[in-house]
């Protein structure tokens, strides 16, 4: 038999990019896998913990606790940030607790970052997908330091047939949006988006990767909003595609500016 | 309003270009510079992980390792004072110079050298106070207090004199001067100094070299900060590049440091391990050119150094963190590194990190916005912390693996000196955590994430808005994927948002379920077998072994600007005859060593402002950074070494170790008054990160290496 999965796709995902949702079952049956979603989850409580209301966030990782104590086996999530706040800040905001802080840590143990999950766990790289262009590579911040993640996504993306990859500088920058900081200062979140848009226009690739969509949004959004054609996608799109498919600029855009 | 005025200066500093070129070309040398620096020592992951536990014991046990460091530090001769806060060292730092015999010494005829604006009237000359670097005087606001007393204080530090000349506060804990660019130090010694407006680097060193100069000669007081105090044997260490550092605790009679409490490590291995960090993260150095390890002030037979040394420590909010859940922002060492490696200091600046009555934090960047709501309250610097996007590059770059972005949240979240919480929490502490959490956070936002979390706690609820939101997104923007955001809304300021889904991932799952394609399943694989630790191999660079350890001390100094020659005893006279020849030097400062070797030309054995050379004996070298080890004694003048433009020292090969811990526990250095570690030739990049050579300190430093049978 093989393993089941839980899904945790977050809200973002569920909300705005239930197409990576998606990729991510189609890519993991592929790896041989058994998925399951449990209905009832909503949020880790991220956004609140990190604003510092940990009030707000409590309630939230109380209630994605219970979801998932419900059910077995490793906990994915197609976000590093989602990963690193269940598997590092639910420790920090139950610290103390008799009562949850042990059921935080066993959460922990059971979650994984999707990439972090095929290459380390499934022992996965090569999934037999291609993409015909340039791609480069986000490494996010959570991702990279908070869970130590980098070698997985890559090692995923240098098996892809006909994607030529592209080293975008300063890979390992923040882009700016770091949640509530985004809104809360956006002057400062702008300067430091900028400066990740033209690191990627450095590298003439019309598509950027990430393996979180808090920066998916971000970057796209700053896309957008200035005019520009590249188009940011989660690794789990493209690890999805089996067939030869061309992506230039513009063209394969799901959405067009007016 | 406090976020008001932190967000004007935002604004002021990412709309002003100057300070702008002058934050990247900061961010950008320095992380190159400490990257490179860390490249040669290849254990430095496993050196942070020592590092953080040095530091995590001294600040669990810091009353015990205060008690023992104190006792052995006034046993060595030095005076200590305790200060409970600002005003109260501020009323030491007072008493101490007005209590001083030593004050009144005949300065007169130097008095002439100084500038007009430095110059102490002769009727009622006061007091004049040379000052090296100390973030610590900075928090405790000393230099206006001294000023109020009547008391002349100057800065000595390049960065830091050019920052008090402007009258302005340091914008970067190592970097005084980061703001600004040569040619706003051109302008500014054109006015305040009289020279013709230049934006030549080394003639704007130069200059401040010459005016300084004068007021180390005639201070009646040098005051330094403290980089560590070593529990064990009393040691206190300074660290230093231009030299003022060494002026200003070996020249002035007295010498005042400061030193706030949790600044100690236990034993001189754990300041060696300090030392193989500290200058790296700080400047992207093995070593600082001078590295003081001071014991005692002069002793009967030295030739030269301060007859009266006093140490204040401070506490000034420190005891209270310590028993707060910010406890690990004390294992600081100051290096700044933090502040290089960080996204946002890099758009805003030191100066923009403004408390709620407007004034600058004495402590700027990551670490910044965690100490200074930690130590002066989260009512006027709390809101600090919520400008962070939590990337983590500041607790990657510190060098004792602090981490800032754990502390930033618990600043966020109200939690600047509660004590830990022990077991369970009782239900009213948590009511009363409610009201200080999410500090400096808009009304807005707080309502909205409330909002949020009604929501989300209520999956049915949630899946309801979900589509409702999906369905107004489209109604809003229906034709692109990206919904134009208004401005005041901080997102829409810069990016467009992305649109609902009309359906979300939860309607689509029962599709997605039901999908053939899912069922063929290749490859059953057992994913609990393979579930593992991830274990990251970690590939220690082979260093090949070197031919011996006098070539690599030659070239780690050739490396630094400084030079090697190896020669014989017998040899020696002739070579140096032949080098002051060359260089056209008649006159040289001698210690006893130097007199042995110099014949022909007159010597000079006390400091003299003709003199362009000075020729010393070293204790010892020490391989791995280049560095020669001097001490304080009788025939030994530590201002040999310091004063000249020239720097020439004897070595014997033999006495060449292989690394800092080594010499750091010689006996010698432990016993005198004073040891240097002398890593190159004097050295500054205070103005626009260019590195030039020659400060305070001598610029040309020569080694002769004797070999002895």
């Amino acid at each position: 038999m093989p393993e089941t999965v839980q899904l945790f796709v977050t809200c973002l995902v569920d909300t705005f990019f239930p197409h990576i949702g998606e990729a991510m079952v189609k890519v993991l049956t592929r790896a041989g896998v058994n998925i399951d979603f449990p209905a009832a989850q909503t949020c880790c409580g991220q956004p609140a913990f990190n604003a510092g209301l940990r009030s707000e966030a409590r309630p939230l990782a109380e209630h994605t606790l219970r979801v998932f104590e419900k059910t077995s086996g490793p906990i994915i999530v197609p976000s590093g940030s989602c990963a690193a706040m269940v598997r590092h800040g639910y420790l920090e905001l139950f610290d103390g607790d008799p009562l949850w802080y042990p059921r935080a840590q066993a959460l922990a143990e059971r979650t994984f970052e999707f990439t972090e999950f095929l290459v380390d766990v499934l022992g996965v790289t090569n999934l037999e997908a291609h993409w015909d262009g340039k791609l480069t590579y986000h490494a996010s911040c959570h991702l990279l330091r908070g869970l130590g993640v980098d070698r997985q996504p890559r090692a995923l993306l240098s098996t892809v047939k006909g994607a030529e990859i592209i080293e975008l500088p300063h890979a390992d920058e923040c882009c700016g949006f770091g949640g509530v900081f985004s809104v809360e200062h956006p002057e400062i979140s702008a300067e430091m988006l900028k400066r990740k848009i033209n690191n990627l226009e450095a590298t003439q690739s019309p598509t950027l990767v990430v393996a979180d969509t808090g920066c998916l949004m971000h970057i796209q959004g700053g896309l957008v909003r200035q005019g520009k054609g590249q188009r940011v996608v989660h690794i789990a799109e493209v690890l999805e595609n089996r067939e030869w498919r061309i992506v230039d600029g513009s063209q394969d855009l799901p959405f067009t500016n007016p | 309003m406090a976020v008001k005025t932190f967000r004007s200066r935002i604004r002021e500093s990412i709309a002003n270009d100057a300070l702008q070129t002058a934050l990247d070309g900061n961010a950008e040398k320095r992380v190159k510079g400490c990257l490179a620096a860390f490249a040669s020592l290849p254990d430095h992951q496993e050196r942070r992980q020592r590092a953080y536990a040095v530091r995590a014991e001294v600040i669990a046990h810091l009353d015990e390792y205060l008690a023992q460091f104190i006792a052995k530090v006034s046993k060595n001769g030095i005076t200590v004072h305790r200060a409970q806060d600002a005003a109260e060292a501020v009323k030491i730092v007072l008493k101490i110079i007005a209590d001083s015999p030593w004050r009144r010494k005949e300065h007169g005829e130097n008095q002439n050298n100084i500038p007009v604006h430095l110059r102490s009237s002769a009727v009622n000359s006061p007091p004049l106070v040379a000052k090296s670097k100390s973030m610590v005087s900075e928090e405790i606001n000393l230099n206006h207090a001294l000023a109020a007393a009547g008391i002349h204080v100057v800065e000595t530090d390049l960065g830091e004199y050019i920052v008090q000349l402007r009258g302005e506060r340091p914008s970067h804990i190592i970097t005084p001067a980061v703001h600004l660019r040569r040619g706003d130090v051109g302008q500014l010694f054109h006015e305040k100094l009289g020279i013709p407006y230049t934006e030549d680097i080394p003639t704007l060193t130069n200059t401040a070299r010459k005016v300084l100069r004068a007021v180390f000669l005639t201070a009646d007081v040098g005051l330094s900060g403290i980089n560590f105090g070593v529990a064990e044997s009393g040691t206190l260490c300074i660290v230093t590049n231009e030299g003022n550092g060494r002026m200003c605790t070996t020249i002035p009679p007295v010498h005042i440091a400061l030193m706030g409490m949790e600044r100690l490590v236990p034993t001189l291995d754990d300041l060696a391990l300090m030392l193989s960090l500290l200058p790296r993260s700080a400047t992207g150095q093995k070593l600082s050119v001078y590295t003081n390890l001071i014991h005692s002030p002069k002793r009967e037979t030295d030739a030269d150094g301060p007859r009266e040394r006093h140490l204040i420590i401070l506490d000034n909010g420190r005891s209270a963190i310590r028993y707060s859940l910010l406890a690990e922002s004390l294992y600081c060492i100051r290096c700044g590194a933090c502040l290089n490696a960080c996204p946002v200091f890099r758009e805003i600046g030191g100066h923009a990190y403004v408390g709620a009555d407007g004034s600058i934090a004495p402590y700027p960047g990551p670490i910044g916005s965690v100490i200074s709501p930690g130590l002066f309250g989260c009512e006027n610097y709390g809101h600090l912390a919520q400008a962070s996007s939590l990337c983590g590059a500041c607790k990657e770059a510190c060098p004792v693996d602090i981490d800032l972005p754990g502390l930033l949240l618990r600043v966020r979240a109200g939690e600047e000196t509660r004590p830990p919480k022990i077991g369970g929490e009782r239900r009213e502490e948590r009511e009363d955590e409610k009201k200080k959490e999410g500090i400096g956070l808009p009304f807005a936002l707080k309502l909205g994430l409330r909002a949020f979390r009604l929501a989300a706690r209520t999956p049915r609820l949630f899946a309801v808005m979900q589509r409702v939101g999906g369905f107004l997104s489209r109604i809003y923007s229906p034709r692109s994927a990206y919904m134009r955001a208004p401005v005041f809304t901080g997102w829409g300021f810069s990016k467009d948002f992305p649109r609902l889904a009309v359906k979300p991932f939860r309607a689509r799952w029962r599709k997605i379920n039901r999908d053939p394609q899912r069922t063929g399943a290749r490859g059953a694989k057992d994913a609990q077998e393979n579930i593992k630790k991830k274990n990251e191999l970690r590939a220690l660079r082979d260093f090949a072994v070197r031919s011996s350890l006098t070539d690599q001390f030659a070239e780690e100094l050739a490396a630094l600007g400084g030079a090697a020659y190896r020669v014989s005893e017998k040899e020696l006279p002739g070579k140096l005859a032949e080098f002051f020849q060359t260089r056209g030097i008649d006159r040289v400062f001698v210690d006893e060593v130097g007199s042995r070797y110099v014949k022909g030309i007159s010597l000079v054995r006390a400091p003299d402002s003709d003199v362009r050379a000075g020729i010393t004996g070293a204790l010892a070298g020490i391989a791995e950074t280049g560095s020669l080890v001097i001490i304080a004694g009788a025939g030994k003048p530590l201002t040999a070494s310091l004063l000249p433009e020239i720097h020439i020292a004897i070595l014997k090969t033999s006495e060449i170790y292989a690394s800092l811990p080594q010499v750091l526990n010689l006996r010698e250095v432990r016993e005198a008054a004073t040891g240097i570690l002398i890593t190159g030739p004097s050295r500054t990049a205070d103005i626009e990160m260019t590195l030039t050579i020659g400060v305070h300190g001598p610029g040309e430093l020569h080694v002769f290496l004797i070999d002895n049978p």
